[in-house]
């Protein structure tokens, strides 16, 4: 994709576009955007400072030599409105949650009348109600004769939305078929070169005793950047070897509870225990109380890039890890006699403890972080969005990571925007909407759930 | 291999700057090779200007490494000399030099780190950019300097704006006129590189200065490292200015550093924010220096066009070694 809008040149290649034949060799982003091809990437190409009609009116050449503030958020208004995509016009793109962001992103590529728009993976941050709007949406450019290139890993969102599906694999196109005739299941070991073993949820049964509380929270209440993030008065409570799904919209306060919850966010009151004991909420003694935080987004996994494996690895330790930390000396070492322990025993991919953790892909950098926060034998592990933008075999690497600590007794809080993946491992969910926790009924399908999530139907 | 490349454009543009203005190459550049480079005398010059911007320049090459950028080490190397000058003269009259020196060296830390916290403390405090603060201090500090100068510090028979001549027991021991600091400075420039790479404290601050944010969510404060930093970086700058007035110049007078804190910018820049590298990298500086000073007097190039040729050459070196610095590469990182 990234060689289709012209950010990467490739060594051979043609492209053929309604009839035309274009030579990529000095194929360049203008070149793509006077063809029509536009993209939505994975990370936001917004500038953070504006809002989102001046973000529109940025670059259009329809704007000319003045900028008109109402024209421009009339305009994005009337777009938004013919997309159904909502997204709020007044404030900078950098105040808006992940998921406004994405929409915005999506207009913004609608707007200039794109014959081809690409998507990467759209919907990570989606509600089912958002991702049905915007498949009418695609559906309405496809049937307007535009052609929409959709990534994705979510399997049963390509069985829903596709006309013809192409897989793939190590840089090779596998396969190009019509969706219809081809399963779900069958895509998955296309993409994977085996027969996918379906997640296995743990037998809950023969538990015998009491479970004992390994996380409670009450009553936390922590500011958010508006209205819908502030958190109100969150109750819960987490026994050993149970995973709690916290499903909802992006920004409902699930970022505001990971970032208290990891100790970089201080609540305005509210208390947690951890296995009865009261906890600063501060990361130093989260940790030594065996807290451990997962991430999907690198630097809020506290994953520094610059920082070789081993000294991320050894990162979250400098106050209290002897092992690398002594007499104010860093065992460099040590360190990476452990990472490269780590990263034969996660499979990371290069296992050179000295390889430069930016360099790292996605699935790799998270299986360091998986790897580094297992690595102290937690009792409770706070997983937000832990397999955001992973690929398929990752991000199943990552789910039976946290099956595989559940059942060995770790309480396990999961914050996903991920329906799908709440409902697969989670033993119960609860929504949070605007702040506050909404129970949901244990058998709920995936309709009444969007319902709760919207705050369209009582508990 | 970069480094060699620069120095040779950096002669080579002095060549041509040189003959440019109007005055014969060959013999100015002849003067500035000699008076920098060859000879006993042509490399005491060099390692004294050295001195000052080998410790300057680690202050400042720490600082940008945390993501701190001190613009502040000209007001904190005079806040050092000034420190060191009062205790010097003002204190103990029959100290031992044991005491005395050493103690000399102390207040000159001490007086560049109060200049370092006070923007450290702004910045935590108030929010206030560490770029504003220190560039104001340095300000106040030349003012302080001359304050003194002509006040408290004056020398005992008022003929001029300087201290006293320092008692000698003050005075750093030298080979020649190469005075112990320039000693003590390598051996700083090397506790740098381990502080850097191999202790806990350092470990943080690269942290600090790589992901502020990634390294909040590990328990580290990048506000209380960055004040840390600013403290250290002010200390040793500091230091740099009290071996000024104990090892160079002897006493306290106004304009006692030729923009030393400055040009530690670029020494920091060319050494690419590494510690041991700001060794060649102040020599690199202290030899243009030093034959800045010989081409003016011997091939009788003006004190102007010398300063022109030295500006080219800071700004084409740090040109050509700085640009990596602001867009780090992922090459193999953690190896010192």
């Amino acid at each position: 994709m990234n060689v289709l809008v012209g950010l990467v040149r490739p060594d051979a290649g043609r492209l053929e576009l309604s009839g035309t034949i274009f030579d990529l060799s000095g194929w360049s982003p203008s070149s793509a955007l006077r063809a029509g091809v536009r993209m939505v990437h994975q990370r936001s190409a917004l500038v953070p400072a504006m809002t989102v009609p001046e973000n529109l009116a940025f670059g259009d050449p329809r704007t000319g030599a003045f900028f008109r503030p109402r024209r421009a958020r009339a305009a994005a208004e009337a777009l938004a409105r013919r997309f159904a995509l909502e997204v709020p016009l007044d404030r900078p793109v950098e105040e808006l949650s992940p998921g406004q962001r994405q929409r915005a992103e999506i207009l913004r590529a609608l707007d200039r009348g794109a014959s081809v728009l690409i998507l990467d993976e759209p919907t990570a941050v989606l509600t089912p109600g958002e991702t049905e709007h915007l498949f009418a949406s695609l559906r309405r450019l496809r049937d307007a004769g535009r052609a929409v290139i959709f990534i994705s890993h979510k399997l049963a969102e390509v069985e829903e939305i596709a006309d013809r599906v192409s897989v793939l694999r190590r840089g090779r196109l596998l396969a190009s078929l019509a969706s219809g005739r081809v399963s779900a299941a069958e895509l998955g070991r296309l993409m994977l070169g085996d027969e996918l073993a379906p997640i296995l949820r743990r037998a809950r049964a023969e538990r015998g005793g009491e479970r004992k509380p390994a996380l409670e929270i009450r009553a936390l209440s922590a500011p958010g950047p508006d209205e819908s993030s502030h958190l109100r008065g969150i109750d819960l409570e987490i026994r050993e070897g149970e995973i709690l799904g916290v499903v909802g919209i992006d920004g409902n306060g699930q970022r505001e509870l990971e970032e208290v919850l990891a100790g970089v966010k201080r609540p305005t009151e509210g208390e947690i225990r951890v296995r009865g004991e009261r906890v600063a909420l501060q990361p130093r003694y989260l940790r030594a109380a065996g807290v451990a935080h997962l991430s999907g987004d690198r630097e809020t996994a506290g994953l520094v890039p610059g920082m070789s494996l081993a000294e991320n690895f050894a990162l979250k330790g400098s106050y209290d890890d002897r092992r690398f930390f002594r007499h104010g000396r860093f065992d460099r070492a040590a360190a990476r006699r452990a990472a490269a322990e780590a990263a034969r025993r996660f499979s990371i991919t290069p296992p050179d403890p000295d390889f430069d953790c930016a360099a790292l892909s996605g699935g790799n950098a998270q299986k360091l972080a998986v790897a580094r926060e297992l690595d102290g034998r937690p009792a409770v592990l706070v997983a937000a969005n832990p397999t955001r933008g992973l690929d398929v075999g990752s991000a199943r690497f990552v789910q039976e990571q946290v099956l595989e600590r559940a059942a060995a007794g770790v309480a396990v809080l999961l914050v996903s925007s991920d329906l799908d993946e709440a409902l697969a491992i989670s033993d119960r969910l609860v929504a949070i909407v605007r702040g506050s926790l909404v129970a949901v009924p244990p058998g709920s399908d995936r309709s009444a759930i969007g319902a709760i999530l919207l705050g369209r139907a009582q508990a | 291999m970069r480094a060699l490349l620069t120095a040779a454009l950096g002669l080579a543009s002095v060549g041509l700057l040189v003959a440019a203005l109007g005055y014969s190459p060959g013999p100015a550049l002849r003067a500035f090779v000699a008076g920098s480079l060859l000879g006993p005398s042509a490399w005491t010059a060099t390692l004294l200007k050295t001195g000052p911007l080998l410790v300057a320049g680690l202050a400042v090459a720490l600082c940008f490494r945390c993501g701190v950028w001190n613009i502040g080490a000209e007001g904190q190397i005079l806040a050092g000399a000034l420190a060191a000058t009062a205790l010097a003269t003002r204190g103990p009259a029959d100290a031992p030099a044991l005491l005395l020196a050493p103690a000399a060296a102390l207040a000159g830390a001490l007086g560049g780190a109060l200049f370092g916290a006070i923007a450290g403390w702004l910045r935590a405090m108030r929010g206030v950019s560490e770029v504003i603060s220190t560039i104001l201090l340095n300000f106040v500090a030349i003012q302080c300097v001359a304050l003194a100068v002509q006040g408290p510090l004056q020398e005992a028979s008022g003929a001029y704006p300087q201290s006293d001549a320092l008692p000698a027991a003050a005075l750093l021991p030298s080979v020649g006129r190469v005075h112990l600091g320039v000693a003590a400075a390598l051996l700083l420039a090397l506790a740098g590189h381990w502080l850097v790479f191999h202790s806990t404290a350092g470990f943080r601050m690269r942290a600090v200065g790589l992901s502020p944010r990634a390294a909040r969510f590990a328990g580290i404060s990048p506000e209380r490292t960055a004040v840390g930093i600013l403290v250290l970086g002010g200390a040793l700058a500091g230091l740099a200015g009290a071996f000024e007035v104990t090892g160079v110049t002897g006493r306290l007078y106004e304009g006692l550093s030729p923009g030393y804190g400055y040009t530690a910018i670029a020494v920091a820049l060319l050494a690419r924010l590494e510690p041991l590298g700001v060794i060649p990298a102040a020599v690199f500086f202290g030899a243009l220096e030093a034959g800045a000073g010989a081409m003016q007097r011997e091939a009788g190039v003006p004190a102007e066009a010398t300063k022109l040729v030295q500006g080219v050459v800071v700004l084409l070196s740090i040109t050509l070694a700085a640009a990596p610095i602001f867009r780090r590469a992922p090459a193999a990182a953690g190896r010192s």
